[in-house]
């Protein structure tokens, strides 16, 4: 399937990308010659349905911190979690075991007292792994900081104690923002605003008052009295990937279009398994495709709400619907 | 040149209308589920019965105009299948709406020229964004690569 051709109309050669920033935490990418809406669908599944692993169920054995259960239980949630290799992991939802177990779960526990007089700080570190894991680096907390202690959970004056153990799954951001893979993505196309998507506010004249994008330069600026093309499309998209922490960002990247591509194949296997669709057309259907104008809902010998009106609704009409009048109905003279 | 769609031999029987409703109306069966399209063929069982069906046709279709109906999807499919639908040749014209925020509901209006079914172009669309998603995939990989490379 050649795409540079499919894509565009013109010279161009395909989708292209050309990373211009990455590091541990970031990726700067300008992604060109696709549509909008595949750079939209790019931006959505990165952000929402890339598979990561947190803390979801928090069994709290002891808490005598002055922090409510589920005030901790929320921010256990909310600690980032290896996530690298998560496709050897289950979602438990499909896992074959009763409850949980190594294939779709990972546990994680934490016990902490404070014993002196000062003020003792629970960090993410203390948390300890358990062993029954696919692999020895999923789950395990993410710590970034110079010391090494990762994310603060809570802090604990003398004689306060948590107890907790935690079960982190499979889960993705849709159904809950732990799960997502990025802090942010920037998402910006047309710095120039030449397609007149933005409709910028001004004082006196826009281009001044408004700060120019740092993508500006990488673009040509519209010519003096340029008049507007409203052919135009936008071509060039400036994505800002920010990982938080769990999966290196371009991995996010590979694992959102795969995740994609998932979708994709999930729908083709299912309509591959009732082929073909044809065996649809038995079912129900609109009175358009009945044959003459008899009153449709007279044959069941039953009322429906619309049936009310007979001929007169607005289903009942028969060829005088305005199905019947598109060149596709031709008023149920065929098979159709 | 833009591939066409393979046409396929509509294969036109009717059956009886047991219920016909608005296609705003959902079909729902005795135990609360949407109705399959294959409720009453015995075949379509398949042995694993893991994924259950997500895309059904709506009341009304026909072979060259037909609305379909996607549970579990949303605009980052929707946008992207519709606009890739719509780039082949045999399409006429093709849609989609969710048409209430709180159900998980997409749905695809693709109407075709003769030469293809409506069915044959939404699996083409299907495919094709598979492809494209490939070459985007592959592209991003080989430019990671070549920045990895500069930079050390």
């Amino acid at each position: 399937m050649e795409y540079d051709t499919m894509m565009m109309d013109g010279e161009s050669i395909g989708p292209s990308v050309k990373i211009s920033a990455a590091d541990r935490t970031h990726v700067d990418f300008e992604l060109s010659s696709v549509d909008l809406s595949f750079a939209n669908s790019l931006r959505r599944v990165i952000q929402a349905e890339v598979p990561t692993i947190a803390i979801d169920l928090v069994e709290i054995e002891a808490n005598t911190s002055v922090l409510a259960d589920e005030f901790i239980a929320h921010r256990l949630g909310l600690i980032p979690l290896d996530s690298r290799e998560i496709d050897q992991l289950n979602y438990t939802r499909d896992c074959d075991c009763d409850q949980s177990c190594g294939k779709c779960t990972v546990t994680l526990t934490l016990h902490a007292k404070c014993s002196s007089d000062e003020v003792m700080k629970v960090y993410a570190r203390d948390l300890i792994v358990g062993i029954d894991r696919p692999n020895n680096h999923i789950g395990n907390p993410i710590i970034t900081d110079p010391d090494g202690q990762g994310s603060l959970i809570a802090k604990l004056r003398k004689g306060q104690e948590l107890k907790i153990t935690c079960v982190a799954k499979k889960g993705i951001a849709k159904e809950h923002a732990k799960w997502s893979p990025t802090s942010a993505v920037g998402f910006e196309y047309d710095p120039h605003n030449k397609l007149h998507h933005l409709d910028l506010w001004y004082e006196t004249d826009a281009a001044t008052e408004w700060p120019k994008s740092k993508y500006a330069d990488w673009e040509e600026p519209p010519a003096e009295g340029e008049p507007f093309d409203y052919d135009a499309v936008p071509n060039r998209f400036y994505f800002e990937v920010e990982s938080a922490g769990n999966i290196e960002p371009d991995a996010i990247i590979q694992e959102g279009i795969k995740e994609l591509q998932r979708k994709l194949a999930a729908l083709i296997h299912g309509l591959g398994e009732n082929d073909d669709m044809n065996a649809e057309y038995d079912g129900p259907r609109s009175p358009d495709v009945m044959d003459g104008g008899a009153p449709w809902q007279d044959q069941g010998g039953y009322t429906t709400p619309y049936a009310g009106a007979g001929n007169t609704s607005a289903w009942g009409g028969g060829g005088a619907t305005a199905y019947g009048t598109t060149p596709y109905g031709n008023s149920g003279s065929t098979g159709w | 040149m833009p591939a066409r769609t393979k046409a396929r031999a509509p294969s036109a029987e009717d059956a009886d209308m047991e219920d016909a409703a608005p296609t705003s109306a959902q079909q729902v069966a005795e135990d609360g589920e949407p109705m399959e399209e294959d409720e009453d063929n015995e075949v379509g069982e398949e042995e694993e019965a893991e994924e259950p069906q997500r895309v059904r046709i709506l009341p009304g279709s026909t072979s060259t105009a037909a609305s379909f109906e996607f549970l579990k999807e949303g605009h980052t499919l929707g946008n992207a299948l519709r606009f890739i639908i719509m780039k082949n040749p045999d399409v006429e014209f093709c849609a989609y709406a969710i048409p209430h925020p709180s159900e998980e509901k997409m749905n695809l209006r693709i109407q075709t020229y003769d030469t293809t079914t409506a069915t044959a172009a939404l699996e083409k669309g299907l495919q094709d964004l598979e492809d494209l998603c490939d070459v985007v995939s592959e592209e991003f990989w080989t430019q990671r690569e070549k920045f990895m490379a500069e930079k050390s």
